[in-house]
């Protein structure tokens, strides 16, 4: 279960504080539910997935994380672009404390990320779509909870889509997704609720078509 | 209209405890997942740091001997070879070791925050933990090279070895004590106020001359030596090449103390700053 309690959240800018883009969110997200993030361009659903990933700190309120969750994949960062993809993928595992495992999950993360020759070359090289595929190899090669996911479908070529999907499917059993996409039959797939942002507050369906319901009536109007 | 959306699930799930959970799932303590951090960092760093240009060991070693090497070519002609009772090549040579522990120190970790932001993607990773990893991959790379370059300079049959171990080890630890604890403060600088940067550049580049990298204060008149010793530099140096050189000639008021000071105060200011700015810091 992630508890959000009473969450807000305002960004610095160059002229002092900004908006609230987080006014306040108090939320239990269960363990074994997929969720959706709904809400339109600027509501704070990537802010709030930052929250729950713990790579950002409410301004006010908090979160508490009772799961092991991943780090949010589809985000910019989280490669070095000097070191490799196997120095890479060695560093996060080093940090998940899987220091042990090293060879059977850089094994995996090699195969799983189909990228050749260029695992061992500098990330700098790589194309955006050989990037994502790395990232998403490296979040699969270890047994998290809860994966916060953000636009991730839309990256990588039609094959290793399809991949993705099936791999997240099959983690269905052990592991719920948190995922924000504007996708709609992309949320369909994965999520059975759903979060709609407005106007700095979230709101719970427990039936992601409701969800999606209130969202898709308040651009209309 | 529609209805009024709840805030809360309406009906609860499965709570996480009544499912079988894998044996991995204990939580690591905040200390098991901060070494785990630092150890991926500091082979990470140590990694970039040699293999990021082509022959990079080289590069490290041979600054510091063209250095002296140039600096020994300019200054033989000019004054005789000993100085203050003291081979004028080795005396370069730890005052610029001593130096380099210093600034490289300093710099290369307050500029840490900025070359390892995309790690901050991980949430185990802290901005702190990026700059003392760093200090301590730059501590131990100018150990490294203080070594080869003395063993080197054995070759050539000087006298590398220091009649007191413990004062050398004392000297260059509290010199990059120092250089770590700015480096941290600086690095919060760097993220808040970036111009601190620019600024700090002016503050460094007079200071090589400023810290008798050069020069034996004791050879200066006694009205720039009250000067120079306000620059806690200057007490490392002095004192780490007092431990060399059995007969080194000693202005009067150097002081560890006064350089571990320096060092203890940088340090609690840094990690202060850390403390207090680590949601600014985070951010950008």
């Amino acid at each position: 279960m992630i508890e959000l309690r009473d969450v807000h959240k305002r960004y610095r800018t160059t002229h002092g504080a900004g908006r609230w883009v987080l006014k306040g969110i108090t939320l239990d997200i269960p363990a074994q539910r997929s969720v959706g993030l709904l809400g339109a361009n600027g509501e704070g659903k990537s802010t709030l997935l930052r929250l729950i990933g713990g790579i950002d700190t409410p301004t006010k309120g908090k979160v508490v994380r009772h799961c092991r969750t991943s780090w949010p994949l589809g985000l910019a960062g989280g490669l070095q672009s000097a070191l490799t993809g196997r120095q890479n993928a060695t560093f996060v595992c080093r940090i998940h404390g899987q220091e042990a495992d090293i060879p059977e999950k850089l094994a995996f993360i090699a195969d799983f990320a189909e990228i050749g020759a260029a695992f061992d070359e500098p990330i700098k090289t790589y194309s955006s779509g050989m990037q994502a595929r790395l990232k998403f190899a490296m979040s699969m090669a270890f047994d998290f909870e809860v994966y916060l996911v953000d636009e991730l479908t839309s990256v990588g070529d039609a094959a290793f889509r399809k991949k993705a999907r099936a791999a997240f499917n099959q983690l269905a059993d052990r592991s719920s997704v948190i995922m924000v996409s504007h996708g709609e039959s992309t949320l369909r797939e994965f999520c059975e609720s759903g979060i709609w942002l407005r106007d700095g507050h979230a709101h719970w369906f427990d039936k992601l078509d409701d969800a999606l319901a209130h969202y898709k009536e308040s651009i209309h109007t | 209209m529609f209805p009024a959306p709840c805030e809360r699930p309406r009906r609860r799930p499965l709570t996480p405890s009544s499912l079988p959970r894998p044996p991995s799932a204990s939580p690591r303590s905040a200390l098991q997942v901060s070494l785990s951090v630092w150890r991926a960092l500091f082979m990470r760093e140590a990694l970039s740091r040699v293999s990021s240009q082509r022959f990079g060991w080289v590069w490290l070693l041979l600054q510091p001997v063209v250095h002296i090497a140039l600096l020994m070519l300019l200054f033989s002609t000019l004054r005789q070879r000993t100085l203050a009772g003291a081979d004028f090549a080795l005396f370069l040579a730890l005052g610029l070791l001593g130096y380099q522990l210093f600034t490289n120190t300093a710099q290369r970790s307050a500029s840490a925050l900025a070359a390892n932001r995309g790690l901050l993607a991980y949430r185990q990773v802290l901005p702190v933990d990026t700059v003392l990893v760093r200090a301590v991959v730059e501590g131990s790379l100018q150990l490294l090279v203080g070594l080869a370059l003395l063993s080197g300079a054995a070759l050539f049959r000087f006298d590398v070895l220091p009649h007191d171990p413990l004062l050398a080890l004392e000297a260059y630890l509290l010199l990059w004590l120092f250089g770590s604890g700015l480096g941290l403060a600086l690095s919060v600088g760097y993220a808040l106020v970036p111009e601190i940067e620019k600024i700090m550049g002016f503050v460094f580049m007079p200071l090589y001359f400023a810290s008798g990298v050069l020069f034996s204060p004791a050879a200066m008149p006694a009205r720039l030596q009250e000067w120079l010793l306000y620059n806690p530099i200057v007490h490392g140096l002095e004192l780490g090449r007092a431990a060399f050189f059995p007969g080194y000639h000693l202005v009067q008021g150097l002081s560890a103390g006064y350089l571990a000071s320096f060092g203890l105060a940088f340090w609690l200011l840094g990690l202060a700053l850390h403390r207090r700015f680590a949601i600014q810091v985070a951010a950008q």
